[in-house]
């Protein structure tokens, strides 16, 4: 019987940030605050808490995402997968909305900077993602690199204005 | 009347409008979501209710200093409707200005009107309906520019109105919208601007995105401006020669993300999205109206069929006279604007609709 899987792309984004790792790492970790870094979001709101901790911490909760108008997309439901307080690791897949970004998953991991491990830390976001119907595999990955991106710089200017 | 324009609308074959639309330039429909509690506050009625209160406040004394004059402009007839639809929020704006030149520089009247689309939030859509019609203003030199004196005019403040909003979102936002300091999607709100001057013997209009301006003359339709999608050819060589590029997601897209190539505003995507605006110059002849709209309607309505639902409003008891009373041509304009309005909704439009018919009859 013959299957057709959906091709599927792979990319990763680094961007280093001139700021304290643990300051980096609360904001990206609050997985029910989305809006305070990510550039396309318009509100958060959980849609279940995962087990253990405050709201938004646990594994499995579920956050639905309103998106910016004028943006490809309205609304996103994602799932937090992984949340490593050691590691300083966070996994988070997409599991519904109106979008093309099907079977999505992002590993986000986060490091002290080699060259100033004090205050400088590099986040690496590094995903998997179908590439939509109609769409090449190249412009998927500048798309969502893209995105990424934004994400990050909108991050690192957060921070700098934290540390005033 | 309504018997007349529901013959319009009857008339009006859907296939045709959707052969006209390119197909690109059709959003994919988006999911019906609860209207915001806002809404109300942006529908038809309270906007009838303040067009309303606008025209009954316009001095009757005034308007017979005009015709003692034997000024040969009369003010302009016009007509707006804007309604939220089916988007969570309102994000059109839309500015009215008669007689709007200020004093040391104007001889003749000239009026204003804007129709500003915003995206990402309210809030700069809301700035240009504020604070455009003042730049303009300021950077007219006379009532006799001419051609590239009203593109120069029009360019320094549609740059000026771009730098005002990419400088006042550092400083303080409107209470209005719910950005605030801490956002990073600040810098990701922007808008359209589709603007016309109208002299006694010209009508200017200067256009920025994909909102649209179009000419009702003989009852047909004239385009008064372009729009400015990523992917017209010389848009699409502009954004790549600077570096940029467009992605088709769901339709052709700057970066994949903003579906259109010149916005007030959207900063993080400069230069490739251009805030300079395109600019025509039409000498006024025996024209029906000019129609100014946002997306919301041209998506779902040709130029032709917006075209002759004004004009049969319009014309409703024949070629206007002599002494017809204002207030008649005004309810034309209104029933043209809210009937467009009411058609774009029953069309499936999924964006806000905002809808101004300027009555040209002279």
């Amino acid at each position: 019987m013959e299957s057709s899987k959906q091709k599927r792309c792979r990319s990763s984004v680094v961007e280093t940030i001139e700021a304290p790792l643990p300051l980096v790492w609360s904001i990206l970790r609050s997985f029910d605050k989305p809006q305070a870094y990510q550039r396309f979001v318009k509100s958060c709101t959980m849609r279940s808490g995962g087990g253990g901790g405050k709201g938004g911490e646990g594994k499995g909760s579920v956050r639905d995402v309103t998106l910016v108008s004028g943006f490809p997309a309205d609304f996103s439901t994602e799932r937090l997968e992984e949340l490593d307080d050691e590691s300083h690791v966070m996994v988070v897949s997409i599991i519904g909305g109106n979008h093309r970004l099907v079977n999505y998953k992002s590993k986000t991991k986060v490091v002290a900077s080699p060259e100033d491990m004090a205050k400088k830390t590099v986040v690496v976001e590094s995903y998997v993602v179908d590439v939509p119907e109609g769409t090449s595999e190249e412009d998927t990955i500048f798309f969502v690199d893209n995105i990424i991106r934004y994400n990050l710089t909108s991050l690192a200017k957060l921070t700098k204005k934290m540390m005033k | 009347m309504a018997e007349i324009c529901y013959e319009v609308v009857t008339d009006a074959c859907p296939s045709s409008v959707y052969e006209s639309t390119p197909a690109h330039s059709r959003r994919r429909p988006r999911f019906q979501t609860v209207m915001h509690e806002d809404w109300e506050k942006n529908c038809k009625r309270s906007k009838q209710e303040a067009l309303a209160t606008r025209y009954s406040s316009i001095p009757r004394s005034s308007r017979e200093d005009f015709s003692d004059q034997n000024v040969d402009v009369s003010s302009p007839r016009y007509g707006v409707s804007s309604v939220c639809g089916r988007r969570r929020e309102m994000e059109d704006a839309v500015a009215i200005h008669p007689s709007f030149s200020s004093p040391k520089n104007s001889e003749f009247p000239q009026h204003y009107f804007g129709v500003y689309d915003g995206h990402g939030c309210s809030h700069v859509a809301a700035r240009c309906r504020e604070r455009l019609h003042k730049l303009v203003q300021e950077e007219l030199s006379s009532d006799m520019e001419d051609e590239e004196e009203w593109k120069t005019t029009m360019e320094r403040s549609f740059t000026r109105m771009d730098k005002e909003v990419v400088s006042w979102g550092d400083s303080v936002v409107t209470a209005n919208c719910k950005c605030d300091l801490q956002t990073p999607a600040c810098d990701s709100v922007g808008s359209t601007a589709v603007v016309s001057v109208i002299t006694p013997d010209k009508i200017v209009v200067a256009n920025c995105g994909d909102s649209r301006a179009v000419l009702c003359r003989n009852g047909k339709p004239v385009p008064l401006s372009t729009d400015h999608k990523p992917d017209r050819p010389d848009e699409l060589d502009r954004i790549e020669g600077a570096g940029g590029r467009v992605i088709y997601w769901d339709c052709p897209r700057v970066l994949g993300v903003l579906a259109m190539s010149r916005a007030i505003g959207d900063n993080y995507l400069k230069p490739y999205v251009s805030c300079e605006p395109e600019v025509t110059i039409t000498d006024r002849r025996d024209d029906d109206c000019l129609i100014l709209a946002s997306d919301g309607l041209w998506d779902v309505v040709s130029n032709e069929t917006a075209c002759s639902v004004a004009r049969m409003c319009l014309r409703g008891g024949g070629r206007r006279q002599d002494n017809e009373d204002p207030a008649i041509s005004d309810k034309a304009c209104t029933e043209a604007s809210v009937l467009l309005t009411k058609l774009a909704l029953a069309r499936n439009s999924s964006d806000n609709v905002s809808v101004v018919v300027i009555d040209l009859r002279r």
